[in-house]
């Protein structure tokens, strides 16, 4: 005889996979791509097993670096192949000017996201290194690396003037003070006829682009030597950020440094090292940018500079690396491709800022942990609110859940219980307490099978005080070594009557389950 | 020693002062009741201008309607600050950075939208108190200096006057101590956070129709004095209202000796060197708060 035999239809269950799967079979599960001569992996990668092709794979559980890759990649060919098509020169300028912002940024987001300190005062430091080295090549003819040089100089003193109040002042206090001083270097700019003010800042200092270059020519060089600056400062972010000094400021943050110090953390010192490390890199982006463009104005002093810097950290979202850049990315995408709306192109900024404040906790890079949060938060007020389900597994718990054999006898108790729960009634509970051991009906031998194989855990039993003379009812603790628990202070001195209290409270708890 | 006029020295250190003292007293109410710090206040101080000046063209020369326009105008911007950046984010976790950044964004926005709406060039109020000058003991002084001085201290007065003997100033009072006490006593956080903006921004537009004489309205006229007015807050200490007038007294006559002495450019420069000297020795400021009840 024939019978057709047909497959069971098969469902997906749990969530779909986006990603593609390494193969993990054999002698691959084990093999990692590594930096040469370290032992260095170059993605995080680990090795899972898949219950349902019953197969080894390898997950890569951080994907960042290759986010990073193919970001770093597209800025290194995207912008000259675009502006080469567009014939536009301004496209590369402001690739340039991107660039140098996000290495700005990065730096100060060594300070302000990962010491938290709320510092105002790296357009200070840029701008006072950027003039001092502008003054000093148009005056005395300095050569460009010379003029890198002395604004690292200048910004490291200007890292211990700033440095110095920091660890006296706390919060918003400091805050203003770098308001203030930037707001001091902007007047005392404006005021000085040796520094511009006639001409409107300084201009003909020593650039690193040699004279021979064409014009096209010039700017990629300029959008190079900007990218390479910005590579640099995303080095130094990992470097202070990845290793010890970032994890030291981390652990103390602003107001609340007492565990860091019980522990034994200096973090006084750490925030003062971090001061300098990021001043003197400020101070060399600094002379980079008057070696840029050949000089230095007051306008990087001014208010709403800062305010577009600050709204390109914010944008991002403070305490990354990634919220920088794709925060300086969109603020200076915005100011320089919509040229055409004028001042309004600020209004858009500054109402992006805002709704960015209003609406998210912490920025672009801030909304995957505020949506998790958000979404913590309404399951586990639907979980409150769901409070019948007593013990059965809910589908989106099933996939956590590896032995799905589990789950079905979660199911399948559940089902009994409120099948049991209709067998209690008057009659069978005094047919127990009429003759608790012996024959019964079919309704209460269900019941008392159910209660013999419960679990031990919390199980009642009976405790002879005193051998057919007073008995009590205890509670088993299901764990080795831990001795059962007293549930009442009553005693009985009947064994039969003892049987029908633990009944009695068996089917209780079966009802309130 | 140079020959230098002390009547003037002191008339303008006594301007200043009681200028410094209203922007400064404004922030430090709103720090100590609000627990935010109100970047926008240079923005309240260019929209006060600009309603001042316009209602001075469209209504009335008159040195009173002026004042008046330049405090309602202030009175609304101050209302319009604490609905966008405290009502909605008073209650949400990083409250403190965000309305920071809030009234910072505000304050780009305002310029800008005030630099689109009324162009670039500065205008100018006509003069409020007459422009005879009055002889007194000996001294010639200018007309629109006593005015400013009069007027910002009778203000101030009758501002602390009514922050001790109203029902509203208690509630301010209030919360500027506990403000968890004051929830738990029943005052309206949002309704008291109304009144505290609207008083501060009507004290910020009195300063900036005084100051107008000096400081043109333009659309960026209020950083200067913004920066000057958190200076002299936090050299008061935040949340201290004699330590703010205070600190307003000694830096308007700083800056009155070295403009006088030094010349002009080196004024911002030795305020600042007091400020940190000052910080320095007392970290939270002349007369600052006491460590547990608003940080």
């Amino acid at each position: 005889m024939n019978i057709p035999k047909s497959s069971p239809v098969m469902y997906l269950v749990g969530r779909r996979r986006w990603w593609p799967v390494l193969g993990g079979h054999g002698d691959k599960l084990w093999h990692r791509v590594r930096y040469p001569f370290t032992r260095r992996t170059v993605l995080h990668v680990q090795g899972v097993y898949n219950p349902k092709t019953l197969a080894r794979e390898k997950k890569i559980l951080n994907k960042k670096p290759i986010w990073w890759a193919l970001g770093l990649a597209a800025l290194a060919v995207l912008p000259p192949l675009a502006s080469v098509g567009l014939e536009s020169n301004s496209l590369l300028s402001a690739a340039a000017i991107f660039a140098l912002y996000a290495a700005i940024n990065l730096v100060w987001m060594l300070i302000i996201g990962t010491a938290g300190i709320f510092s105002l005062a790296t357009l200070a430091v840029v701008g006072s290194a950027a003039y001092t080295s502008a003054w000093l090549s148009v005056t005395y003819g300095l050569p460009w690396w010379g003029m890198i040089g002395v604004g690292g100089v200048t910004g490291l003193l200007a890292g211990v003037i700033i440095a110095i109040p920091a660890t006296r002042l706390e919060g918003f206090y400091y805050a203003l003070l770098t308001l203030g001083l930037v707001e001091l270097c902007r007047v005392s700019v404006v005021q000085s006829k040796a520094l511009g003010s006639a001409t409107g800042g300084l201009y003909g200092a020593d650039s690193y682009v040699p004279e021979s270059f064409s014009e096209m020519g010039e700017l990629l060089l300029g959008y190079y030597a900007c990218l390479a600056v910005m590579l640099l400062a995303l080095g130094l972010y990992r470097a202070v950020n990845g290793q010890r000094l970032g994890r030291l400021l981390r652990a103390a943050p602003e107001k609340q440094e007492a565990f860091a110090q019980a522990v034994g953390i200096d973090f006084l010192r750490a925030r003062i090292e971090v001061f300098l490390i990021s001043s003197t890199a400020l101070g060399l982006i600094g002379g980079f940018y008057a070696t840029h463009f050949k000089g230095a104005s007051p306008s990087l002093f001014g208010m709403d500079n800062l305010l577009l810097l600050l709204a390109m950290i914010v944008i991002g979202g403070l305490g990354t690396a990634e919220g920088a850049v794709v925060g300086t990315l969109l603020v200076v995408g915005i100011d320089k491709l919509l040229v055409d709306l004028g001042p309004m192109r600020l209004v858009f900024i500054g109402l992006l800022m805002l709704a960015t404040v209003l609406f998210t906790r912490n920025g672009l890079f801030g909304m995957k942990a505020q949506f998790e949060a958000w979404r913590d938060r309404i399951r586990s007020q639907a979980r409150a609110s769901r409070s019948e389900h007593g013990g059965e597994v809910m589908p989106e718990e099933a996939v956590d859940i590896h032995d799905k054999n589990i789950i079905a006898h979660r199911r399948f108790d559940k089902r009994t219980r409120e099948a049991l729960k209709l067998l209690i009634t008057p009659e069978v509970i005094e047919e127990h307490r009429v003759c608790p051991r012996g024959q019964h009906s079919d309704a209460l031998m269900r019941l008392l099978n159910y209660f013999r194989v419960a679990s031990l855990v919390d199980k009642y039993a009976l405790f002879a005080e005193e051998p057919f003379k007073r008995y009590r009812v205890i509670a088993l603790s299901g764990v080795r070594g831990v001795p059962p628990r007293r549930v009442d202070d009553k005693t009985y001195s009947n064994l039969d009557t003892a049987y029908h209290a633990v009944f009695l409270k068996r089917c209780q708890d079966l009802v309130e389950s | 020693m140079p020959d230098i006029d002390l009547s003037f020295v002191l008339l303008s250190a006594l301007t200043l002062a009681s200028i410094y003292g209203l922007l400064a007293l404004g922030v430090s109410i709103i720090w100590s009741s609000l627990g935010m710090l109100n970047m926008a206040h240079g923005l309240t101080f260019t929209v006060a201008g600009y309603g001042a000046a316009l209602a001075a063209t469209m209504i009335s020369d008159n040195g009173a309607v002026v004042l008046g326009a330049g405090m309602a105008a202030g009175m609304l911007s101050g209302l319009f600050i604490c609905s966008v950046a405290f009502i909605p984010l008073h209650d949400k976790p990083n409250f403190v950075v965000r309305s920071l950044i809030a009234t910072l964004a505000l304050s780009l926005l305002g310029s800008q939208v005030l630099l689109w709406a009324f162009g670039p060039n500065a205008r100018s109020l006509p003069p409020l108190f007459g422009s005879e000058p009055v002889v007194l003991l000996g001294m010639t002084l200018l007309p629109d200096k006593l005015g400013a001085i009069g007027v910002a201290a009778a203000l101030m007065l009758a501002t602390l006057w009514w922050m001790k003997h109203s029902r509203t100033g208690l509630e301010i009072r209030a919360m500027m101590q506990n403000p968890e006490g004051a929830a738990l006593v029943g005052i309206g956080l949002r309704s008291t956070a109304m009144a505290v903006m609207a008083v501060t921004g009507a004290l910020a537009g009195l300063a900036a129709v005084l100051l107008s004489q000096t400081y043109f309205v333009s659309p960026f006229s209020g950083t200067t004095p913004l920066v000057k007015g958190l200076i002299v807050a936090l050299c008061g200490g935040l949340g201290s209202i004699p330590g703010a007038l205070l600190a307003a007294a000694l830096i308007g006559t700083l800056e009155a000796l070295t403009g006088a002495l030094l010349g002009g450019q080196y004024v911002l420069m030795t305020q600042f060197t007091f400020v940190i000297a000052v910080l320095i020795v007392r970290p939270r400021g002349i007369a600052g708060l006491l460590d547990h009840t608003r940080e």
